[in-house]
């Protein structure tokens, strides 16, 4: 196994288009790191640069220590498990995962052996003579993932592997993945567009947007210290709340007065907002660190704020409120067993230490 | 409900104006020429033989029993030859960048809208110098030509419709270009391969033209040609004329029956989803 760096890659197509600027970070040894983004991010471009299926502008391409710019896929030693499975339709399970094994001249009883335990690992031993046409989405699945592993690469590659899964065969894979990779000990690279599987998988994230590294970071970190406006609203569902606001100072220190509520600054984060007093700012919370009042932990007048319910979405573990506060529609992700109807008034606690600030302009995070 | 009928009846329409002709070519065929003086439909008195048959087979002057067989080797030839050169064309035209790959296929697209009478009287001074007149080497380049460029365009369209990850999975598994080309795309695009060997099969089966101005020597005479020759100065024997169309007739048609079947088995067997 091996580490993957990227030095100041680029990928810009011949019409132009940037879709991939200036990336840099490193994928260390038997590490689980995930691109994320939105589509068209950029993410399953250098993805494909990894695998040499795309070639690179400019920059430099590591792979276990070597200059990778220049050499064949098949010589780069990694495997790629594409969204659409990419099987060989023609051919049987067992031969989709020879396939690889074949053209590299391995003895036959070496590959029969490899196909089989991969089979075993994968629990599709009884499949092995099917046409992928003969097999499920979740089957033809775990094949494209055998045909990876047989060949026991340095790298792994996924290009959206789950995305076309139904909901439950996605949550039951993504667990035997996490498996596999303890199991396999692998070093992997994983886009995603999915924060949920970014956020359960990984053991760093790179957040991409408009082929701009935007944070890296892991899991932990990316979802509680987001590095921009953009990071902090694409992980978390449904995302946090973003709203205009002013930092003044007032009775006992800092607050964050907005259209609809004024709430007090923590004393911690008064030094990093030191240069925003009396400025406008993009004051942010997730849904998820507001509480209805009847059901929070630590209520004061200092962080509770007032506002009329718009829509109840009860959802069984959880019910998320849409309340209007003052110009302002902030969502909530409350106690279940909240008494909250829809055209009344309600008071929201929101947990301060949880806060989050944002430059306006360059929308990067203060706190 | 009634929309059906109306579209039925008009399809039963169609279908009868198609085979009402060919019934009576079929008539013409299988019946003495005395029972067919008052149309092929007059049932009156009914004596059906195979007797035409066996005489377009063994005619004196232009035999079918050699035509067929001289058609068999020119078809096939010229269907199997285009198909290798206008697969790895259509793969490289749909699947990799070159210098002035447009113009190229720019220039496919136009060769095809080339009428064959344009270019006749070049072609036969080509194979005049070349010394292939009146030779099936030089029938069978005209037809490989002539094929190439229909069929290069129709396997790069079918080309480009097949998802580029599965074989840029082989890639990644190891495959050279031609592995990928011969392991993988070939067997994914037999099914369009299917096709376009039955439409050119039929195109230079019934080809008469290119023939017509190539090929003189009587035994060398491809079954479309003998099917003329059947006629008399003095008497136009009908059945036999009739016997040889439908004989000529049946081997594309049964070369057809012979690929959608495996045809069809393809595009059901390969496709995913």
């Amino acid at each position: 196994m091996a580490e993957v760096r990227l030095e100041h890659v680029w990928k810009i197509y011949d019409n132009g288009v940037e879709a991939v600027k200036d990336a840099t970070f490193t994928v260390e040894d038997k590490e689980f790191v995930v691109l994320l983004g939105p589509s068209g991010c950029g993410k399953t471009t250098t993805l494909r640069m990894i695998a040499g299926l795309e070639e690179i502008t400019k920059g430099t391409i590591y792979i276990d220590g070597k200059v990778v710019n220049d050499v064949e896929p098949k010589d780069r030693d990694i495997a790629m498990v594409f969204q659409n499975y990419a099987l060989y339709p023609h051919m049987t399970v067992y031969e989709n995962m020879a396939f690889g094994l074949r053209l590299r001249k391995f003895p036959k009883a070496e590959i029969d052996k490899r196909v089989k335990e991969a089979a075993r690992i994968l629990g599709i031993e009884n499949l092995l003579d099917r046409k992928p046409r003969q097999l499920s989405g979740g089957q033809r699945q775990r094949v494209a993932v055998g045909r990876a592993i047989v060949r026991n690469p340095k790298v792994f590659l996924f290009d959206e592997p789950l995305s076309n899964l139904d909901a439950k065969l996605r949550v039951q894979m993504r667990a035997e993945l996490k498996k596999l990779h303890h199991r396999l000990e692998a070093t992997i690279v994983y886009v995603t567009h999915d924060q949920v599987e970014a956020m359960t998988m990984a053991n760093k994230i790179v957040v991409i947007k408009d082929g701009v590294i935007q944070q890296i970071g892991d899991p932990h970190t990316i979802y509680n210290k987001p590095a921009n406006k953009f990071v902090a609203g694409f992980i978390g569902s449904p995302p946090m709340n973003f709203i205009n606001a002013k930092i003044i100072r007032g009775e006992g220190g800092l607050w964050v007065q907005t259209s609809g509520f004024k709430v007090k600054v923590p004393k911690e984060y008064e030094d990093a907002l030191a240069d925003y007093i009396d400025k406008d700012v993009t004051f942010g919370i997730r849904p998820e660190n507001i509480y209805d009042k009847m059901f929070a932990y630590a209520p004061t007048p200092e962080n509770t704020i007032t506002g009329m319910v718009d829509v109840v979405e009860p959802l069984g573990s959880e019910t998320i409120l849409h309340v209007k506060v003052g110009d302002d529609l902030i969502t909530a992700k409350v106690d279940p067993k909240t008494k909250a109807q829809e055209g009344q008034n309600i008071d929201l606690v929101l947990d301060m230490e949880r806060m989050h600030v944002f430059d306006p302009e360059t929308e990067k995070a203060v706190i | 409900m009634s929309k059906k009928l109306v579209v039925n009846i008009i399809g039963w329409i169609f279908g009868l104006v198609w085979l009402v002709p060919f019934m009576g070519v079929f008539m013409t065929a299988i019946r003495p020429m005395d029972e067919l003086l008052n149309g092929w439909w007059d049932f009156s008195s009914f004596h059906p033989s195979f007797n035409n048959f066996y005489q377009a087979w063994n005619h004196p002057t232009a035999p079918l029993s050699r035509g067929i067989p001289n058609s068999l080797i020119v078809a096939t030839s010229a269907t199997v030859l285009p198909l290798v050169i206008a697969t790895m064309a259509g793969y490289y035209l749909a699947r990799y960048r070159f210098p002035l790959k447009k113009l190229v296929y720019i220039v496919v697209v136009i060769t095809l809208a080339l009428p064959l009478q344009m270019v006749a009287i070049p072609l036969y001074e080509m194979l005049l110098k070349m010394n292939l007149l009146d030779s099936y080497i030089g029938l069978i380049l005209l037809h490989t030509a002539w094929g190439t460029p229909w069929i290069t365009f129709f396997m790069r369209n079918f080309f480009t419709t097949l998802p580029p990850q599965i074989e840029e999975a082989a890639r990644i598994d190891g495959a050279s270009d031609f592995k990928i080309f011969f392991k993988i795309a070939f067997p994914l695009s037999l099914p369009a391969i299917g096709s376009a060997a039955a439409l050119q099969f039929t195109w230079v089966w019934s080809s008469f033209f290119l023939e017509l101005i190539t090929i003189y020597t009587p035994e060398r005479f491809l079954a479309t040609q003998r099917i003329p020759l059947m006629r008399g100065v003095y008497h136009v024997d009908w059945g036999v004329l009739s016997a040889a169309a439908i004989m000529v007739m049946m081997v594309p048609i049964l070369v057809y029956l012979l690929l959608q079947k495996y045809y069809i088995r393809g595009m059901i067997g390969w496709s995913m989803k």
